[in-house]
């Protein structure tokens, strides 16, 4: 682990420690260090609300991601990897897929409520809209990023097309694959936890903590439950690395 | 040519000191608690005793409309009393209350159809609170320790008002608390029926108080002076003109009259401060971990009892 990474995180640290004990800003807009640290404690071991504990709001955050991202990922990534292959289907999908990206799943979440309710279901669909396109474009680019030579080159080997699918394609738009899951698991993330804003009906969820945070008015815990947001995410990112760096090796 | 510039001077001073910057409130969405507010604003109350106001936020629950204080958007607001005490003793807003807005008018409802018949049915169900330390969170759970059930059973979820007649009525909560017109609307719309008014879990508990900021008062007494009066005027004026006042209510809801009816039957408007409920919200939320903080003089400097009769002198 090199040094300079937190050198920069500690420095940022004591100044902050530093501007709060002159006051510089008032401690409900800016809670010290201290403060979130003690606010940490609190969602660690008392709970927000009160007996509600950190690690079952992050569990039920982790499954509704998991949920909405796999099915995602068991999507979008097939459908790529087909329209990137076949130029018809793709002129076929893509307007509606062009139409629909924009739309940020946070708009989604009236309709979403209305059709799903207020539980693991809908929250899943938020999720799942804004982990879907990223997904499904990085595949279909790294389709279309293959060297068309291999292509030609396997056709001379008399290889069928199934073959080409599975033994060119396929392991040829893996990076790019990679590159969209770690992009949509960020944004599914994030999605997350605006998506639990509105209410979750299990009664945990690591955004709906944080709101519960802002309802009592205790910022110290507001940024540190942010904190475990960004914390939960970049091992989830860090795990994808993994996982990839596994699989070319494979491969 | 001096004779001009005097006169334009003079004329710049008299114009800015009439136009004192407008006081910046902010009330709650579509709750018909704060029909004063709204009255006074249709009925002029506030230009006849010469003070200019700017609606500065509408929110959706009152712990939002406190965030307002913390990021210094609002100078007064009309909002719960459980709310303020929260955010004032949690150190998030500092905050006064000068006069009471109304007592009662929140309600409990459960599904038209529901098998419930009283809170203890209630065990081990959803239940939704508009948010944590709300008038109505407090409510709910006073009802529930009442009763001497555990709070440990009990299912509370945070949804903004809106959103409970919805998830009522599809099922996804078995029962939801909160200000009217909502349980109104959800009686009208033949998806709720009322489970406990909130006067049958606490005779005559304070709920909206008018609340300012410590500093805005300090500098600004006189203004909010005016703004008392006026809001004492406008509660005079819905217990003397019903009919007018629920056409103030339909327009600021967009909810129809047999709703606003029905809502308004539940509510007691006053602008007397309701100092021992008020104490009894403290000890409340004290007890219930939502405030840490343990001066037992802290009721007693939040409020302004006196704020009301100041102000008619």
């Amino acid at each position: 682990m090199k040094k300079e990474k937190f050198l920069l995180i500690v420095v940022l640290i004591i100044i902050w420690q530093v501007l709060s004990l002159l006051k510089v800003f008032p401690p409900y807009k800016l809670p010290s260090p201290v403060d979130v640290v003690r606010g940490f404690g609190d969602l660690l071991i008392a709970g927000t609300p009160p007996g509600y504990l950190l690690h079952k709001h992050a569990l039920y955050s982790l499954y509704r991601v998991l949920w909405g991202y796999g099915l995602a990922c068991l999507l979008s990534i097939p459908l790529g990897l087909l329209m990137g292959w076949s130029k018809s289907l793709h002129t076929m999908l893509s307007t509606l897929v062009d139409i629909v990206r924009p739309i940020p799943p946070l708009a989604w979440i009236p309709i979403a409520i209305l059709w799903f309710g207020i539980g693991m279901k809908s929250a899943a669909f938020i999720i799942f809209l804004g982990a879907f396109p990223p997904i499904l474009l990085s595949t279909i680019s790294g389709v279309n990023s293959i060297n068309p030579r291999l292509i030609e080159a396997a056709k001379t080997l008399h290889a069928g097309e199934k073959d080409i699918f599975f033994k060119v394609l396929l392991p040829g738009s893996i990076p790019s694959i990679f590159t969209g899951m770690r992009i949509g698991i960020g944004i599914a993330w994030m999605t997350l936890v605006a998506a639990e804003f509105t209410g979750v009906k299990e009664g945990y969820g690591l955004g709906y903590m944080i709101m519960t945070s802002r309802d009592l008015q205790l910022p110290g815990e507001i940024i540190a439950g942010m904190l475990v947001i960004g914390v939960i995410g970049l091992i989830i990112d860090k795990g994808i690395r993994i996982a990839e760096a596994k699989i070319i090796k494979w491969n | 040519m001096k004779k001009i510039m005097l006169s334009l001077t003079a004329l710049f001073l008299l114009t800015t000191s009439a136009f004192a910057d407008p006081v910046r409130v902010g009330y709650l969405q579509s709750d018909i608690h704060q029909l004063p507010f709204w009255v006074a604003l249709e009925k002029g109350f506030f230009e006849k005793e010469g003070v200019t106001v700017t609606v500065a936020g509408v929110f959706k629950a009152g712990p939002e409309l406190m965030s307002g204080f913390s990021a210094g958007v609002l100078d007064m607001g009309y909002v719960g009393a459980a709310p303020t005490i929260t955010a004032v003793a949690n150190k998030a807003a500092d905050v006064v209350m000068l006069a009471q807005v109304n007592t009662e008018g929140s309600a409990l409802i459960v599904g038209k159809d529901s098998p419930v018949k009283n809170i203890k049915d209630l065990a081990g169900k959803t239940v939704a609170i508009p948010g944590f330390s709300t008038v109505q969170d407090a409510l709910f759970r006073k009802a529930v320790t009442v009763q001497g059930l555990s709070l440990d059973r009990q299912k509370t979820i945070v949804l903004k008002p809106p959103e409970m007649i919805g998830a009522l009525r599809s099922g996804q909560i078995d029962a939801f608390i909160a200000w009217e017109p909502f349980p109104a609307k959800a009686v009208s719309m033949d998806t709720g029926r009322y489970l406990l008014y909130s006067r049958d879990i606490w005779k005559d508990h304070p709920c909206c108080v008018l609340v300012a900021g410590r500093e805005y008062l300090k500098k600004n007494e006189d203004q909010a002076k005016k703004i008392v009066r006026a809001h004492m005027q406008a509660v005079a004026y819905i217990k003397k003109n019903p009919r007018e006042s629920m056409a103030v209510a339909v327009k600021y809801t967009g909810m129809d009259e047999k709703t606003i009816q029905l809502a308004m039957d539940n509510v007691k408007y006053t602008h007397i401060l309701s100092v021992a409920g008020i104490k009894e919200y403290t000890d409340f939320l004290r007890n219930l971990k939502y405030i840490k903080n343990d001066d037992q003089s802290f009721a007693d400097r939040i409020m302004l009892p006196d704020f009301t009769e100041k102000s008619v002198k």
